[in-house]
């Protein structure tokens, strides 16, 4: 027995209110988890970028299209190992129209030597190659539309107008946290023959592979300056910077889930300083019999510092108890089964667990410092007397 | 122990209070409490204090006790001028010499029997397995050998000032300070009590001060000394 040991067993002298407590900061827990999550999950693409590929786009917008040749000038450029592009389809199921989906026409022959994190079936892949109708697609959407290698699929393009009928041919796996493993991936081939003359040999983007990492800002600069003097200039950057800047434009959000954050863990502190701080009046009385006893003032603060440790450890850990299958298996499922393309990777990272868990913590004893304090001042014969 | 001008031996003094005083300021008005008071107590010996309500006993309690300062004059306990110590060198003395039993008890409800008499034994360097020993003693002594597991909240209120006073006497005291031990308890509890207190201070010789409000437990005292007013009649 020590007055630490104490203490936590004075955390559920009231177990109502301690219960109350606990339950109200684990919820707050869970919500600052939840919130911190979803600003790791969206730094999944820029943590996890690949260090090696650089991406290439139209200098004005991303939703503008390059020229189909640039590809064979980018694969020139001294420094690129390989390059492939992509075309965004934009489809929809017409049976389940709410259901969202990345779907890309892309370079059969390169797109998964680039995107090597995404990991196919040598005979799944040979067999896409030579299936000019053929897709590829994520092992969540497969799972989660049942879809099994030879389904016929149908999508209804929204950019490209028409129903188009595609055929599985294999599932791709995410070797990679930041892959998103709901998308569609067919042939460019398929789409750029049915479209219009004066449609075609249009793509999205280029990624090319590099040979040194390092070099990937002076390669960028050469893609882009091999371009100068055509009528569509290109801007390049590494995956990492063109994911940053993705990310630049989800400042705003960032900047209300930090406010929101911050804001939770005042409901928290206020919650745990409410329960501490009665409690400790209720036991001024035996702080007083304590120092009767013979215990210092430093005593009185290390056994309510202690006990408010203790309803924070408790606390912290029913909200992480919390978020485990509330925000990991219920929400993060359920987000990277539909909004795989922003959050493909939606879990709780360790930090994030020790982070909240620590708050919890800290904040009870900086709840509990000031009740401490008054306490530790009060003269033995006022905290006897003390009996409200 | 002292020697008379007459030849016989006296127990040297264990409390000498030289003209002490105490004041309070309470809602801007200052309140003399104690004023002037001289007493001594023998080792040894039983006192209790009586007086009505405000006479200043409570107050001159807890200056023996070390518990509170006197505004004026001298408090000298077990050889030891309380007003020469800091805050932290009263609290040691309040470890090492006093045992205190309150009206109320004051045991810790989250504690069993055992552990409220281990409490005070945790400001010394005793291993775990001695202090639950000598725990174990004091519960014998007040005869609640079978209730070291029980809590407070599972205990009669006698029962519950048996343990508060076997936690008096766990860290072997000097004195033993009793602010009206028997203020909250039946005639039959108040009774058993006083027997005990009445045992402690024939068998193992404890000095004791008590304030009370009862003459049966004043009676049960070696000495009686009346208050009022601040003042010793």
């Amino acid at each position: 027995m020590n007055l630490a040991s104490i203490a936590v067993r004075n955390v559920w002298r009231n177990r109502f209110r301690a219960l109350m407590t606990v339950l109200g900061v684990a919820v707050a827990v869970m919500a600052f988890v939840m919130l911190r999550t979803v600003v790791t999950a969206t730094n999944v693409a820029v943590t996890y970028a690949a260090q090696d590929r650089v991406g290439t786009r139209h200098k004005v917008s991303f939703i503008l299209q390059l020229p189909r040749r640039y590809i064979d000038t980018v694969r020139g450029v001294s420094g690129v190992r390989t390059a492939t592009f992509a075309n965004w389809f934009g489809a929809k199921l017409p049976a389940r129209p709410d259901e969202f989906f990345a779907s890309m026409a892309v370079d059969t022959d390169t797109f998964f030597d680039v995107y090597n994190e995404m990991s196919v079936a040598p005979a799944d892949l040979a067999r896409w190659r030579e299936d000019r109708r053929g897709v590829i697609v994520g092992d969540v959407l497969a799972r989660k539309m049942n879809w099994h290698t030879g389904d016929r699929v149908v999508l209804r393009g929204t950019i490209y107008p028409g129903d188009w009928e595609f055929t599985v041919d294999g599932v791709y796996r995410a070797t990679r946290r930041s892959v998103d493993r709901s998308q569609f991936i067919f042939h460019y081939r398929y789409l750029n023959e049915a479209l219009p003359a004066g449609r075609r040999d249009q793509i999205g983007w280029i990624i090319a592979r590099i040979d040194e990492p390092t070099r990937a800002a002076s390669i960028s600069r050469a893609i882009d300056a091999a371009f100068d003097v055509q009528d569509v200039q290109t801007t390049s950057m590494s995956e990492r910077a063109m994911n940053l800047s993705f990310m630049g434009m989800l400042s705003g959000m960032f900047t209300a889930i930090n406010v929101i954050s911050l804001v939770i863990l005042g409901i928290l502190a206020l919650l745990l300083g409410n329960t501490l701080a009665m409690g400790v009046r209720e036991r001024t009385q035996e702080y007083g019999v304590l120092r009767a006893l013979g215990f210092l003032p430093k005593h009185v603060v290390a056994f309510i510092l202690s006990e408010a440790a203790a309803l924070g450890a408790f606390a912290g850990a029913a909200g992480l108890a919390l978020s485990y299958p509330v925000v990991q298996q219920g929400l993060g499922r359920w987000i990277e089964e539909n909004q795989g393309a922003t959050f493909p990777y939606f879990r709780i990272e360790p930090e994030t667990a020790a982070a909240a868990f620590a708050l919890a913590v800290t904040l009870a004893l900086a709840a509990a410092a000031l009740p401490a304090w008054r306490a530790s001042r009060l003269t033995v014969t006022d905290a006897l007397r003390r009996l409200d | 122990m002292t020697t008379t001008t007459q030849g016989a031996t006296q127990p040297a003094p264990i409390v000498r209070i030289e003209g002490v005083s105490k004041r309070f300021r309470r809602g801007g008005e200052d309140l003399t409490v104690l004023d002037g008071l001289d007493l001594t107590i023998p080792e040894g010996e039983f006192v209790a204090l009586m007086g009505p309500s405000g006479s200043g006993k409570s107050t001159l309690l807890n200056l023996i006790a070390g518990l509170d300062r006197p505004t004026s004059g001298r408090v000298v306990v077990a050889n030891n001028d309380l007003g020469a110590m800091s805050d932290g060198q009263l609290a040691a003395f309040r470890a090492r010499h006093l045992g205190f039993i309150f009206q109320t008890y004051n045991l810790m409800p989250v504690l069993t029997a055992a552990e409220n008499v281990e409490l005070p034994l945790l400001l010394t360097k005793l291993p775990s397995a001695e202090r639950q020993r000598r725990a174990l003693i004091a519960l014998r002594v007040v005869g609640l050998e079978d209730r070291v597991h029980h809590t407070p909240r599972q205990l009669s209120g006698g029962q519950e000032q048996r343990v508060a006073i076997a936690r008096a006497i766990v860290n072997d005291p000097t004195i033993l300070v009793a602010d009206e031990p028997t203020g909250d308890l039946d005639r039959k509890s108040a009774d058993a009590i006083l027997d005990l207190l009445v045992k402690l201070n024939t068998d193992m010789k404890k000095t004791i001060v008590m304030v009370t409000h009862d003459p049966a437990a004043a009676e049960r005292a070696t000495v009686t000394r009346r208050m009022n007013k601040g003042l010793l009649q």
